[in-house]
């Protein structure tokens, strides 16, 4: 008795191919490297604040683990967090339910996608104990500090292969391989697996962004595979492909790096665009506004974002010519994505808001992703960019764009979703508190940034003790603001753990359409059963129809006649 | 519990599961080698002398005969698809034309193994020359990319050695086919960068 019980549990919740728990195994796992990620960042954070001294909870922090836990914060925070969470955590959990249907295309493909990630994440945290230590040439992986430089000490295969920098080119292979088997299921389910009445422009949005980012990852990822074969051969099987002595070319693996690197910050940022197209269109009571023209948008960033990536490499000694082509660029695929928040703000514009706790993570993200994107354009332009690369200006820029995205896109989902998919309700007072403080305290850690990074402070250099233009006075001041707001950054980030458990202790009291919200995941029981409809629902109408004039109810359910 | 669930509108897949799920498979494999082959053509552009006077020369010959093997491989599976119905109805599988299918792929990754071994022991290595790195690099990748399709070809043996409907049989023909004319396809190409230019 007792041995078959536990063999359905590891069916259950380990093995299982449906998808509602793979989100969630995805989810869980975006969130523990969540928290790997965010302590690497209190221990440098507290070390370039007070530079030299023990850190609570670590010890003392040398040159080369600070490199290590900045590089490796980066990889996990884009790799293993914003792609588990927004791609594949939101993918499986909304997809199939979104477009009424039972599961993915290929389930077994999506129970082996999560296992192949979750090794990936071992063998990222295992390199951490390597000698030598975890890779801290930086996230991108520039040869030749990952080639051949100070990281690789000892040139021999089995060494080498054992490195800093063949472990962390090997865990980011095997994320990728996964998130590959992620998307083709994701974008198979959605062509075949839709439900009657349910066509391409019934679709909610944020499938049709999460598909679109799956397309922009499937499409840029090979030829960083291919640049990361080679820098791995360049490790252990002494090739030189980046090596200038020997004819070949470091320039070449940042091309390959950014035809990638930079579609990956779409990929990473239309699952969470889709999800605020979800969120504020219920909380305003309106139609989403211009709901076709925001999938043309979209299609259209996917076509830019191949041909601006060298905006990364206006000082890499790149053609002048070639630069102002990709300043051009990056300036005008910002319009697309201007678009996409005026209709937003045109959604909102004449609703009635209801101020919910996904509506205010909602637009939290649109306020802090306009800092992020704003100063975005500023560096796009090749000229400014000279003089602010490689600053904390465009260390702030980013988090400004990333942070919104992925935690704010998550929690905004997260509030939303998760009284249908857990069935249980979370504490309104407690999460009133998350959401303010973390976005009070958010500011706090960057704003001041970016005067630190206008004055010329480089991001890599651990202790800026030798300096004397930083090491006192106001940029010193800035540091210590910056850390002590993300210790508490941090520190909130409990509130909404114990809100959590709070929750999943209690009785499942869900109801089924708490939000009154139209798409069909709310028409199925919270928690959805294994199956998720007991009968497919049959679609008659598109996701965005509230308020309509001369109906009873102000919202119309997709499967309403 | 899954068959009661079926989506009622099982009937509008223009194109099946999985030779969809291929479809995008083989786009981010092209791209991985339009990777490698944009990464080549960069760097044979800006060599000044390619291939290197002290690297032995890559056999063309040989390899040309290999070509001819392969493609006759990748015309067979397609004879095998094409005819597989016509077979089936007249009590036959085909499935000959399948084996022999394989059989040439499996050649060509034989005599290709062979000319590695020749080449290595000539000074051709890893680390000789980038020109060296290179050849190991794409065709290796490529050799790799021949394995992986000789086991899916294997997998389909053996799916339509014991499927009981056509429709089935005939859905996986068409997925894995594909993976082998990409196989098969890209090889030319390969084979006309880095063995002719
Ligand atoms: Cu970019």
């Amino acid at each position: 008795m007792e041995n078959t019980h536990k063999i359905s549990f590891v069916n259950k919740y380990l093995f299982s191919t449906d998808h509602k728990t793979i989100g969630a195994q995805y989810t869980i796992m975006g969130v523990l490297m969540a928290a790997v990620g965010g302590f690497l960042a209190y221990i440098f954070r507290y070390n370039l604040a007070f530079p030299g001294q023990n850190i609570p909870l670590f010890g003392a922090l040398g040159p080369q683990q600070y490199n290590s836990f900045v590089t490796i914060h980066g990889m996990i925070m884009v790799f293993w967090v914003g792609m588990p969470v927004l791609l594949a955590g939101f993918g499986n959990f909304l997809i199939p339910m979104m477009i009424g249907t039972d599961d993915m295309a290929f389930p077994t493909l999506n129970m082996m996608s999560f296992w192949i990630f979750f090794l990936s994440a071992v063998i990222l945290l295992a390199s951490f104990f390597v000698p030598g230590g975890a890779f801290g040439g930086g996230w991108t992986m520039y040869p030749p500090l990952s080639a051949n430089g100070y990281m690789v000490r000892d040139p021999n295969f089995l060494s080498a292969l054992l490195s800093g920098s063949s472990l962390l080119i090997l865990a980011v292979a095997l994320e990728f391989v996964a998130m590959l088997m992620g998307g083709i299921n994701f974008l198979v389910t959605t062509f075949n697996k839709r439900t009657k009445g349910m066509t391409a422009f019934r679709v909610p949005l944020v499938v049709w962004y999460i598909n679109i980012a799956a397309v922009i990852f499937m499409f840029s990822v090979g030829p960083l595979v291919a640049g990361a074969f080679m820098l791995l051969f360049d490790v252990v099987l002494g090739t030189g492909f980046y090596d200038p002595a020997r004819g070949g070319d470091p320039i070449l693996f940042q091309h390959l790096f950014w035809f990638f690197g930079h579609p990956e910050v779409y990929v990473l940022l239309l699952p969470s665009l889709g999800v605020l197209a979800e969120v504020i269109p219920v909380f305003s009571r309106k139609p989403l506004f211009a709901y076709k023209k925001l999938v043309y948008l979209a299609l259209l960033s996917a076509v830019l974002s191949v041909v601006v990536w060298a905006h990364h490499q206006f000082i890499a000694g790149i053609d002048p010519r070639m630069a102002t082509f990709f300043s051009i660029g990056t300036i005008i695929i910002s319009i697309p994505f201007a678009g996409i928040f005026l209709s937003f703000m045109a959604t909102l514009w004449g609703g009635s808001i209801r101020f919910k706790l996904p509506m205010l993570w909602a637009l939290g993200f649109i306020a802090l992703f306009l800092i992020g994107g704003l100063t975005g354009l500023f560096l796009g332009s090749n000229a400014f960019d000279i003089y602010a690369h490689d600053t904390y200006f465009v260390v702030t820029h980013f988090h400004y764009t990333l942070f919104p995205d992925i935690f704010f896109g998550f929690f905004a989902a997260f509030y939303f979703w998760f009284p249908k998919f857990s069935g249980r309700t979370l504490n309104n007072t407690l999460g009133h508190l998350h959401f303010w403080l973390t976005f009070v305290f958010f500011n706090c850690t960057w704003f001041v940034l970016f005067f630190n990074g206008l004055a010329g402070q480089h991001r890599r250099i651990h202790d800026y003790s030798a300096f004397s233009n930083f090491s006192g006075g106001i940029y010193q001041t800035f540091e210590k603001f910056s850390t002590i707001g993300a210790i508490c950054l941090i520190l909130t980030q409990f509130i909404f753990l114990i809100n959590v458990i709070m929750s999943m202790s209690k009785k499942k009291n869900a109801v089924k359409n708490p939000w009154e919200a139209t798409t069909l995941e709310w028409v199925a029981d919270s928690p959805p059963p294994h199956g998720n409809f007991p009968v497919m629902p049959e679609v008659f109408r598109g996701p965005y129809d509230y308020s309509v004039p001369g109906e009873a109810k102000d919202f119309l359910p997709q499967n309403q006649q | 519990m899954e068959t009661t669930l079926t989506n009622p509108v099982a009937s509008r897949k223009f194109i099946s599961d999985g030779v969809l799920g291929m479809i995008f498979l083989l786009t981010t494999e092209a791209m991985l080698f339009a990777g490698f082959i944009s990464a080549y053509i960069v760097n044979h552009a800006g060599a000044t002398m390619w291939p290197p006077a002290d690297q032995p020369r890559l056999p063309i010959g040989i390899t040309a005969i290999n070509t001819i093997i392969l493609l006759a491989s990748g015309f067979l599976l397609f004879f095998f698809s094409k005819n597989f119905k016509s077979n089936q109805a007249n009590g036959k599988n085909g499935l000959g034309i399948l084996m022999l299918s394989m059989l040439l792929g499996l050649t060509f990754v034989s005599i290709q193994g062979i000319e590695w071994v020749r080449l290595i022991g000539y000074g051709l290595t890893t680390s000789s020359s980038l020109y060296a790195s290179f050849f190991y690099l794409i065709i290796g990748f490529h050799g790799l990319h021949v394995l992986v399709g000789l086991a899916i070809l294997a997998y389909l043996f053996n799916k339509v050695k014991n499927s009981k409907s056509t429709e089935d049989a005939k859905n996986t023909i068409n997925a894995c086919k594909l993976y082998w004319y990409f196989v098969v396809g890209i090889w030319p190409l390969l084979y006309y960068l880095v063995y002719l230019s």
